[in-house]
This record gives structure tokens, C-alpha cells and sequence, in this order.
């Protein structure tokens, strides 16, 4: 067939992205596309209290509107402690949730949960619902609730896995390497920064939804748009009571998740109800709902200590993190250590290396899993910190770095100390091109002829600054991904991941991965994902792994079909195995030269001659969890008079290893560096002295458009990682770590103010610079 | 809330049906124009939309000098019209084309943008700057600037009556907006309007307004009668700017702090009144 025959590697070329046509056409491929008959209507009622204990709930008014066919609430539904964080087993987060509890915890909790027929009855059965409260005092910051004396947010007796529920502090981390302290005292040269990170949102288009329902054999089936299908299934049947065996999870096209839907917080509702009436059922947040109900980044404070000798060596570091997780624990230890862990391997030259950090509960919104998973807010503190540093020895920022930070071969203990919520995994760094990315981004943006020139246009004062991060590739000792590669009668592929292709492109990789090792064009390899039922277990999209993980697993797959092939093809040819290739759809003998189309082994081996299914299924567990490096330069524009802030060029220059979809990579970063532009100049969550979010819809909660944004370079800096894919390295959340500190130290560059609270508004950097600029 | 009380829609014939209509429904319907406001801010008790895109209100004019523009004109159509880009020296394609995103420029008009009259917009700082009046339909035909409606409760008056038409004046000089927001499609943390006629070495008239303080637009006449009769530059421009940071009234939101507003805004206004002097002069 001449579409076997194309020449060239799948691997390393920026293809047409498998579910690309269409989702152009706009076929109708996400959650709720799909139209059940007789679907209820899903809706739930948020508490309006940001700490309240519930009295009694009354339904009897509710019950009374046409339509409405189940209402659920802590008085009739199991009480199962549980985490809504999607994560793998043993779940690090607490056991802090219950699906409807007889306490809220702030504005938006769920207090009931009501089906009916339409939307209008649900909405009314939800304001006929009466609830009777008894308020208790609400904390609406981390240094209210570790105040003596503070009111107790998890006071009930059955949560597990709180670190510290009577002062309300839900996981704590405590990493001393050597003496940070004394160190610190006896160094020659120190800096110190304390950045501020506020509540942020994820701001997919899809809101989060699902549609339970039951199929033929009456098992349930749950649709929704998750990160984490396996998950899904593993929790809905524990909140709810049901045999897994029973579930089935399916993952549709998803709209965007950023980690956000990395959680499970629909689906067991809509289980329950389905359950509960024997009717589908369909849920969908509102975005106002999205803000509040789902999750957010983890808000920080975090203090960075550096000391350093004259020249620059870095002696002692220290971080100092104080995490606000909101009303419930979801991910708080994990994005706590995720703080040290992606941040302070960088600079592995310090003996002295002390993390310390605590995550504490509020009666504001629960965050959750954000891209950069904490290392966001890290890299805030620990470049600026740098900056400082920089600035006080009289080295270049850029020369500070290259004098400290990790090579290949080289490793730090913080790998082997922090891990996801327990100790870490000892791992070398195997692949690193930071050098060549700080060089390149330097080049670019003119690093030599602009910094501290202070370039103006009547108010605008331009100015340039910098920053590095690296982050992971996946979880070690947790993550496991696998794939069932099947090779069909004609000759072409079908590849069956668990794996979660959230909008990222991830399905489209895996293809090439599968199709660079068999030598066939991406467009032979049909990629499905991911359902429960028909793809093998995969941790799902979440800690920069697909790539890595899921993506090693799909390799190994390939690897042992690839071998099938040639034993089919062997014994075709009358050859022996070892003699052959597989190149452009073709097996060839290099000793005679004869050959075989893949169709020909394909319909050979299915109904000809020792008939067999040419298949494999493999699977990854990630060993160790290769960083991939990134360098940000950008120049900024600081209006003087009015203390706004430009961005005018940004250029990002990462190591992900080898890119299998260039354009792919390229996209990631860029979407990544918009999103911490955001960070920096524009978004935070603002809440009323009662714990209300004010601005919880774009219309005042401001998110970067197309013009806002910047010229945005993305340049992919290759390295080979051996352990990865065909040398690939992850890519996804590396390039949100650096916008917020460059841009800060691009501000200092320019007019001489730290920002250290994000986002620098117009108000804060023009306050910063003082009553005469 | 959402629009879930609608029965009817009814497309008005002219001006006096839509009343009729309106009438009708005792409270219990709402105009259509453009609808971003009915979809920003939807009311559960409305049970009658009555469109008047087709009343023959979407129209730019030169009148006398100034221009005429239909209530229901969308900025889009504004904005694309051969008389609005040169008027008062471009402040027209200048100031709308910075208010939202284009998919709301083609939704918004200019009447809905004036009944609306959110404190944080820049269409009532703009035409309260200019001077601009506004005729409706209500039992009989009215009008008025708008600066002196936006002194009266407008707001029941448009329960009964239907915007027809803007006027903006002749102005023989030129004008220039400012405006500061979050990001290029937000609405306003601050924004001012001023404009300036020279005659020969002296300012013959001005115009300061500043909106987004957070209450709506507003002239300064204060800030206005500094100018006239002064010679333009910038040493004058600065004095403007400290007497507004002085004397202008501005508040806190959740978007801004009253300080930073008060400082800000005079130099917003010495930036526009340099740009006005500028265009003017060109």
C-alpha cells in the first residue's frame, strides 16, 4: 500500500495532530456532546457560609417540585471519608472529604445535590431546599489559622491523614540537609526574598461535567471530562459503594484541565443520583461554580534564604513555605513538597539546604493541582532570591546560574529526601542542556546590550530580566502507565492507552512514538484513550508524565510487536529474524533482499499461516523522573507614572529532551509562559471579609487575551534523555515556573522596584515605586 | 439567574409599538438592542424581549457639523462608518475600538452602552465630554445632554421610554481618551476624556472628564476653567495634573485603591489633553 511506503521518522516532526480535523469540524467529541434521552438534570446546592455547622436540611418543600426525582444530602448518603485529589495509591492527600457533610467549609461547599428533569426544576427544588445554619467564625488566612486559639475547620472525628487537624494544618514538611541556619549566619554574601502567590484559576474552556449512566448489563458507565480516569473509577466506587467492577469511566476529548481536572469532585455526585433514580444523569459546573467548587492553585508565601561565597558559590539555601489548601486537603502535602522537590535540585551545590513548609486549612476555596504543581510558586521566591543575589555580588544573573546549577552526572539529595508526599527516589540527572538554553535566550532577547540600560519613552522605562527552572518527567515510585498495541489484518495499528489526551496533543505523540518504532507513518497507528474498560490502567495526565511514562510504555509495546512482526516475517521469508528490518511499512532482508508489505504480514499472520493476534500490552513504572531545563528572558515596559507593566518580548529556551511533535512542544511552552504572564500582571481571586469569591467569571477575573500577549519565542534546545522515549523528556509544565520572577526582575531591572506580590497591578508597582518616580 | 421567564419575543415596528409593548408587559419585558446587558445581568422575571434593531435606529449621520448616530448603531458599525473615524479629531476610532473585544463591539450599541451607564465604562466618559445629547420616545419625544440625565434617576425614565438617537456636537478642535484597565479587553480601572479648541496661543475651550473612579464619568469644570484662556503646553498640562490628583473624587474597588485612582488620573488627563492639543494642531 503507498501509505505504508513513506520514507522518514515519525519522531521529531511536527505532524498533524491525530484528533486535529475533527475537532476543527467540530464533531461532537467532548462530555456532554453526547445526548442520552431521558437524561436528569444534576444540580448542587453551594453553602453561602464560609464556616457553618448544618442544623437541618429540609426537602420537603424541594420534594414538591414537578420533576424533581432525587435529592441527596448528608442525611441520606453514606458518609465516607475520602480526598477528591485524583492520585495513586496510597492516596497522600488526607481524608478530609465527605461527599455532603453536616459542616460547611466555605462559600460553595456542597450541601445538597438535587435530579429533575430540567434545569428550571432543579434550580427551583435547589431554592426550596431549606437549610438552617449555625455560623461559626471564619478564617480567611493561613496566619489566622495557625493563630492560638484559631476555630478547629476539621473538628470531625473521622478524617484521616491530617497532620495536624486541631491547628489546622493539614500536611507540614521538614527537610534539613547539613545547617542551613549556620550556614546562612557564616556565609559572606546572603539574599533573602519572601513572594506571595494568590488564588489563580486554571480557566479551562470546559467546565468540568459528566454523564453517569447505566449500559446494557446495567453496569455504570461514568463520561466525564477528567486527568484522571482510573482514578475516577478506583474513587466513585469507594464514595459510593459500588464494585469497581461495575464502573466504567470513559474520557471523551477534553477541554483543557491545567491539573484542575485532576480531581474528582462531579462524578460521585452524579453516580449517586444515577444510582439513586435508575435514570441518567448530567452535570455540568457553572463557570461561577468552576471558580469556587473546583479547585485553584495553592495560594503561598514563600522565604528563600541564599548564602553564597564572593564568587558566587552557592553555600546554603533555605525555603520557608506557607501553603493556603483551602477548606479541604487536596493535594496540600504533594504541592508542598513539590515547592522543594522540582525547585532546589537546580542549584545542587549548596551543602546546606533546608526546606521547611507547612500547609494549612482556611474557609476560602480548595485548591488543588495546577500546572507547576507548586514549583511555580517555588521558582517565584528562588529567582528572585537569585536576582538579589546576583545583584549584591556583582555577577551577572546569568553567570550566577551557570556557576550553580545541576550538570549531567551530577544529582542532588533532595531527590532522594522529597518525593510525592513520602521520601523521593536518589536519581543522577542524565540529560541537561541548561547551558544552551541560557546562552540562546540570552542572545535573543539581547541579554549583554539591553540589561540595565534603563532604556526610556517618556514614561516607559524598559528594562530585562531572567530566570531558570527545571521540573520532572512523570512520579517516581508512583506513576505507571501501559499500552496494548494490536496490529490489524490489513497491516496498520491499533494503540490503546490509558493515557489522558487533555487538549495537549498527547494522543498524537504516542502515535509517533509507536509509529517511529515501526517504521509506518503516524497516520497507520489508530490511538484510543482512554476508557476503563478497553485501555490498560495508565496514572493518567497529571506531573508532566504522558510523555515520559506513558510514552516509554507505548514504546515497549512497539517493541515487542515490532519483534512479532519479524518472526511472522521471518518465517514467510524463510529467514532468520536477526537478518531483517522494518523500515517505511516494508520488512527486508538484508542478506536476500526479498520482502513483505506489513499488510501482507498482517493478513498473513491473521488468516494464513500459524495464525496468531500480532499484539502486546506493556506497561512503565517511572524509576526516576528526568527534569527537563528551561531558561526565560523577557523585557518589560514600566509606565513610571501609572505603574503599568508591558510585557514586550518573551523568550523561553527549554530542554525537553528530544521533541517528538515540535510544534507540540513549542505550543506547551508558549501556553505555559501566557498563563504566567496572567499570573504575573493580572489574575487573582479576591474574596469578601465573609470568604465570597467577588470575581468568580471573566468578566473581573482577567485572564490574558491574544493581545495581551507578547512576542513569545519558543525555542526547544535538544539533549537526548536515555531513559526516555527515544530521548524525550516532559514538557508540559516547565514553562509556567519562569514568567512570574523573570518578570518581576525585568520590573527591578527597569525602575528599581521588587514585586514580590503577584500580580504587579498597576496600583502595586506604581506604589512600589514610591510618591515621586 | 438566568433568562428562564421568557414567553414572547416580538420584533417592535417602530419606536411607539416597542412602548406599547413595553406598556404591556407592566414591568415584565425589556428592550432589546444589542443584549450584552440582558445577557451580563439576565432577570428571571422578564417575560417579553422586544427587539428594536429593526425600527430604523442603526445609522451615523453628519449633522450640522457633528454627527447623528441611531440608539441601536453597534460600535462595530461606529467605528466602520465613513463619518465617525475623522469626528473631534479621531476620538471615536480611538475610544471604541479600546471598549471589549470585537465579538461585543458587534453586539454593543451605542444607546444600550448610554442607558446602561456603568460607572466603569468608557462610552459615558466620552460622552459626557463631548457634550452629547440623547433623544428618546416616551409618551412624548425628549431630550437632554446627557451629562444633566445622568444627574436625574435615567434609569426609570428608560423603563418607559425608548432611546433614539446621540448627538454629538461640532467641535472645532480635537479630543483624546485614556484609558488604564487589567488587560486589553477589560473594562476600565480609570479612563478620562478631555478635549481643547485653540485660538491662536490660547485654549478656547476644554473638556476634562474622568470615568472609572469608580463612579462614572464625570467633567471636571474645575480642571476645565484652569485651561481656558491659558496658553497649551505642557507646563499647563502639569498644573492640570496636580490640581486634578487634588481636587478630583475618586474611591476604592476591588480594582483599584482611591489613592492610586487620584494619582493616576491626573495623568491620564495631562496625557489627553496633550494628545487633544496634538490632534488639534494636526
Amino acid at each position: 500500500m503507498a501509505v505504508e511506503t513513506q520514507q522518514g521518522g515519525a519522531v521529531g516532526q511536527s505532524v498533524r495532530k491525530v484528533d486535529g480535523p475533527s475537532l476543527v469540524a467540530g464533531k461532537p467529541l467532548f462530555t456532554l456532546d453526547l445526548d442520552i434521552p431521558g437524561s436528569l438534570v444534576g444540580a448542587i446546592l453551594p453553602s453561602p457560609h464560609a464556616h457553618a455547622r448544618i442544623v437541618s436540611v429540609d426537602t420537603s418543600a424541594a420534594e414538591q417540585v414537578p420533576g424533581v426525582r432525587a435529592i441527596l444530602h448528608h442525611g441520606n448518603v453514606p458518609r465516607v471519608p475520602y480526598t477528591t485529589a485524583g492520585q495513586g495509591w496510597p492516596e497522600p492527600s488526607p481524608y478530609d472529604t465527605v461527599l455532603f457533610d453536616t459542616k460547611v467549609r466555605f462559600v460553595g461547599d456542597r450541601v445538597a445535590a438535587v435530579a429533575a428533569e430540567t434545569e428550571d426544576a432543579a434550580a427551583e427544588a435547589l431554592a426550596r431546599i431549606r437549610v438552617e445554619y449555625e455560623l461559626l467564625p471564619p478564617i480567611l488566612s493561613p496566619e489566622e489559622a495557625l493563630a492560638p486559639g484559631a476555630p478547629i475547620i476539621h473538628d470531625e472525628p473521622d478524617a484521616e491523614g491530617i497532620y495536624d487537624a486541631s491547628h489546622n494544618i493539614a500536611a507540614a514538611v521538614d527537610i534539613p540537609i547539613g545547617d542551613a541556619a549556620a550556614a546562612l549566619a557564616a556565609a559572606p554574601v546572603t539574599a533573602e526574598a519572601t513572594c506571595e502567590i494568590p488564588y489563580s484559576q486554571h480557566a479551562t474552556i470546559e467546565p468540568h461535567c459528566v454523564i453517569a449512566y447505566f449500559d446494557d448489563a446495567g453496569r455504570l458507565v461514568v463520561r466525564t471530562s477528567t486527568q484522571v480516569p482510573f482514578h475516577v473509577r478506583r474513587i466513585v466506587a469507594r464514595v459510593v459503594g459500588l464494585d469497581p467492577a461495575r464502573i466504567r469511566v470513559v474520557k471523551p476529548r477534553i477541554g483543557g484541565g491545567f491539573g484542575s481536572k485532576q480531581e474528582v469532585l462531579l462524578e460521585p455526585v452524579a453516580a449517586l443520583l444515577a444510582l439513586r433514580t435508575g435514570r441518567p444523569v448530567r452535570m455540568a459546573y457553572t463557570r461561577q461554580e468552576v471558580f469556587v467548587a473546583s479547585r485553584t492553585r495553592h495560594p503561598m508565601k514563600v522565604t528563600v534564604r541564599l548564602g553564597a561565597t564572593k564568587d558566587g558559590a552557592l553555600h546554603a539555601l533555605e525555603m520557608d513555605v506557607l501553603s493556603n489548601t483551602g477548606a479541604y486537603g487536596a493535594h496540600a502535602l504533594t504541592v508542598l513538597s513539590n515547592v522543594g522537590s522540582k525547585t532546589l535540585p537546580l542549584y545542587n551545590k549548596a551543602p546546606h539546604v533546608h526546606f521547611h513548609g507547612r500547609a494549612v486549612y482556611t474557609n476560602l476555596p480548595v485548591a488543588g493541582a495546577y500546572r507547576g504543581y507548586g514549583a511555580t510558586q517555588g521558582y517565584f521566591a528562588l529567582e528572585v532570591a537569585m536576582d538579589k543575589l546576583a545583584e549584591k555580588l556583582g555577577l551577572d544573573p546569568v553567570e550566577l546560574r551557570r556557576r550553580n546549577y545541576i550538570r549531567v552526572g551530577e544529582t542532588s539529595p533532595i531527590f532522594e529526601k522529597i518525593g510525592e508526599g513520602r521520601e523521593g527516589t536518589a536519581q543522577i540527572v542524565r540529560s541537561c542542556a541548561l547551558e544552551e538554553c541560557l546562552r540562546i535566550g540570552a542572545e535573543r532577547i539581547g541579554w549583554r546590550e539591553k540589561r540595565g540600560q534603563r532604556r526610556e519613552e517618556g514614561p516607559w522605562v524598559h528594562g530585562l530580566g531572567m530566570a531558570c527552572a527545571m521540573q520532572g518527567s512523570g512520579i517516581t515510585g508512583v506513576d505507571m502507565a501501559a499500552a496494548t498495541l494490536v496490529m490489524q489484518d490489513d497491516g496498520s495499528f491499533r494503540l490503546l492507552v490509558g493515557a489522558t489526551d487533555l487538549g495537549t496533543g498527547s494522543d498524537t505523540i504516542l502515535a509517533q512514538i509507536a509509529a517511529q518504532e515501526l517504521g509506518v507513518p503516524v497516520d497507520r497507528v489508530l490511538v484510543y484513550s482512554s476508557d476503563t474498560d478497553f485501555t490498560p490502567f495508565d496514572t493518567g495526565a497529571y506531573a508532566s508524565s504522558t510523555t515520559y511514562v506513558s510514552g516509554n510504555a507505548v514504546l515497549r509495546a512497539a517493541s515487542d510487536v515490532r519483534a512479532q512482526i519479524l518472526d511472522v516475517a521471518a518465517a514467510a521469508l524463510g529467514e532468520r529474524a536477526s537478518a531483517l528490518e522494518l523500515a517505511a511499512g516494508v520488512v527486508r532482508s538484508r542478506k536476500s533482499g526479498k520482502s513483505l508489505t506489513l499488510s501482507e504480514i498482517g493478513h498473513r499472520a491473521t488468516y494464513v499461516t500459524d495464525q496468531r493476534q500480532i499484539a502486546a500490552t506493556a506497561s512503565f513504572a517511572c524509576p526516576e523522573s528526568p527534569p527537563p531545563f528551561a531558561a526565560f528572558f523577557c523585557e518589560v515596559a514600566v509606565d513610571r507614572e501609572t505603574g503599568v507593566v508591558r510585557v514586550e518580548r518573551f523568550v523561553v529556551a527549554a530542554d525537553c529532551g528530544v521533541a517528538i511533535h515540535p510544534q507540540a512542544a513549542e505550543g506547551q511552552l508558549e501556553g505555559a509562559v501566557l498563563q504566567g504572564i496572567g499570573h504575573a500582571l493580572c489574575e487573582e481571586m479576591l474574596f469578601s471579609p465573609r470568604g465570597r469569591c467577588l470575581n468568580a467569571g471573566f468578566f473581573d477575573y482577567k485572564i490574558p487575551s491574544s493581545l495581551d500577549a507578547p512576542a513569545i519565542e519558543a525555542i526547544l534546545v535538544p539533549s537526548e534523555e536515555p531513559t526516555g522515549p527515544w530521548g524525550a523528556k516532559s514538557i508540559s509544565e516547565v514553562g509556567i515556573n519562569g514568567p512570574l520572577p523573570a518578570i518581576s526582575n525585568a520590573i527591578y531591572d527597569a525602575v528599581g522596584a521588587r514585586m514580590v506580590r503577584a500580580p504587579f497591578t498597576p496600583e502595586r508597582v506604581r506604589f512600589a515605586l514610591g510618591v515621586i518616580p | 439567574m438566568r433568562l428562564t421567564g421568557i414567553r414572547r419575543f416580538h420584533f417592535a415596528r417602530d419606536a411607539e409599538e416597542a412602548l406599547s409593548l413595553l406598556a404591556a408587559y407592566d414591568g415584565g419585558a425589556a428592550l432589546l438592542a444589542g443584549g450584552v446587558d440582558l445577557l451580563r445581568s439576565p432577570r428571571g422575571d422578564i417575560e417579553g424581549v422586544i427587539d428594536i434593531t429593526r425600527i430604523g435606529l442603526s445609522y451615523v449621520r453628519e449633522s450640522r457639523g457633528g454627527l447623528a448616530i441611531g440608539a441601536t448603531t453597534t460600535l462595530t458599525e461606529i467605528l466602520a462608518s465613513a463619518a465617525a473615524p475623522a469626528y473631534a479629531g479621531g476620538l471615536l476610532a480611538s475610544a471604541l475600538s479600546q471598549v471589549a473585544a470585537p465579538p461585543l463591539r458587534n453586539m454593543a450599541t451605542l444607546g444600550g452602552a448610554l442607558v446602561s451607564a456603568h460607572p466603569w465604562a468608557d462610552i459615558p466618559t466620552v460622552l459626557v465630554a463631548l457634550g452629547a445629547e440623547v433623544r428618546w420616545q416616551g409618551e412624548k419625544v425628549g431630550k437632554a445632554p446627557v451629562e444633566e440625565l445622568y444627574g436625574t434617576a435615567f434609569r426609570g425614565l428608560f423603563r418607559r421610554a425608548v432611546a433614539l438617537e446621540v448627538v454629538l456636537p461640532p467641535w472645532e478642535g480635537a479630543f483624546a481618551h485614556e484609558k488604564i484597565s487589567r488587560t486589553r479587553y477589560d473594562i476600565a480601572l480609570l479612563n478620562a476624556c478631555c478635549g481643547l479648541g485653540l485660538d491662536g496661543e490660547e485654549i478656547r475651550w476644554a473638556r476634562v472628564a474622568v470615568g472609572a473612579r469608580p463612579n462614572r464619568g464625570e467633567r471636571l469644570p474645575w480642571a476645565e476653567e484652569a485651561l481656558i484662556g491659558r496658553k497649551p503646553g505642557g507646563e499647563l498640562w502639569n498644573e492640570v495634573q496636580r490640581l486634578v490628583e487634588s481636587r478630583v473624587e475618586v474611591g476604592d474597588d476591588r480594582r483599584a485603591g482611591a489613592a492610586w485612582r487620584r494619582r493616576t488620573a491626573g495623568v491620564l488627563v495631562r496625557r489627553a489633553l496633550a494628545r487633544a492639543a496634538q490632534r488639534g494642531e494636526t
